[in-house]
């Protein structure tokens, strides 16, 4: 899931502003895969661990001096549309906590601010991310 | 074709293969028999017993699914009574006979996919002395 040019994000109590995009990625943390007796092919894939990523981008106009830390936990949520109107609008919604905090400078583009966090589920079952009606 | 215990479908469910282990003879060495460590040598005490290892993943739709095939093989391999010996079958007709199942070893956790699954180790052995 890619989101560009969100609103805003916010993050437990802080929020972030000139976001320039919020990506959701999933991957395998753990595959199986299985060959049997019969032959030279897998036979059974599957993914039992799994971990959901969330990349903030965010442009900043300032110094950043009081920023976010690993291993901070809280509720990521960002509202996004299919344009800039109200309408259509969904909330993103992630129980995460922070894996890195870092940066990138330069004259073309300016200094951005990249925030990863791992998805959090409650249960383990639940996925972390909801998407719901805004 | 599948795989079969006393005619039971134990391991079906997933992906299994068969395996020999160790043949040939039982060598022990002299020194340990005559507790003289200065004793060289060794000498054979008969043949090797017949061990068959089966090693695989149940897989089921639900949690209560993939206890009863778990319990399905564990009650094979129960020590409250005498095991039962029986023909095993691999999954491309060859037959062992007078196989017992007498261990069930499990991997360290169950996968939780897309389906339930355990990893397993089920060692059969054609006991020469029972």
């Amino acid at each position: 899931m890619l989101v560009l040019n969100p609103r805003q994000v916010t993050f437990g109590a802080s929020t972030w502003t000139n976001v320039a995009s919020v990506s959701i990625g999933r991957s395998a943390h753990q595959t199986l895969t299985e060959w049997s007796d019969s032959g030279a092919h897998v036979v059974l894939v599957d993914v039992p661990e799994q971990m959901v990523t969330v990349r903030v981008v965010q442009e900043m106009l300032a110094d950043d001096m009081d920023t976010v830390r690993p291993g901070e936990s809280g509720t990521l949520s960002f509202v996004t549309g299919q344009n800039s109107s109200d309408a259509g609008t969904r909330e993103v919604t992630v129980e995460a906590v922070v894996k890195t905090v870092s940066y990138e400078t330069s004259v073309s583009r300016g200094s951005r601010r990249f925030v990863e966090l791992i998805g959090v589920s409650a249960d383990g079952v639940a996925d972390p991310v909801s998407v719901d009606d805004a | 074709m599948a795989s079969s215990f006393k005619e039971l479908d134990l391991f079906g469910s997933g992906p299994h293969r068969f395996a020999m282990v160790r043949q040939g003879l039982h060598v022990v060495s002299l020194a340990a028999i005559a507790g003289d460590f200065t004793l060289a040598g060794s000498s054979w005490f008969g043949d090797l017993e017949l061990e068959v290892h089966v090693r695989g993943r149940l897989v089921a739709p639900s949690e209560a699914a993939l206890w009863a095939l778990r319990d399905a093989a564990t009650t094979q391999a129960a020590s409250t009574t005498t095991p039962v010996p029986g023909t095993l079958i691999d999954l491309h007709g060859r037959a062992w006979t007078s196989m017992s199942l007498f261990r069930y070893e499990e991997d360290d956790r169950v996968c939780r996919g897309r389906v339930w699954s355990v990893g397993y180790l089920a060692r059969f052995r054609h006991f020469v002395g029972t």
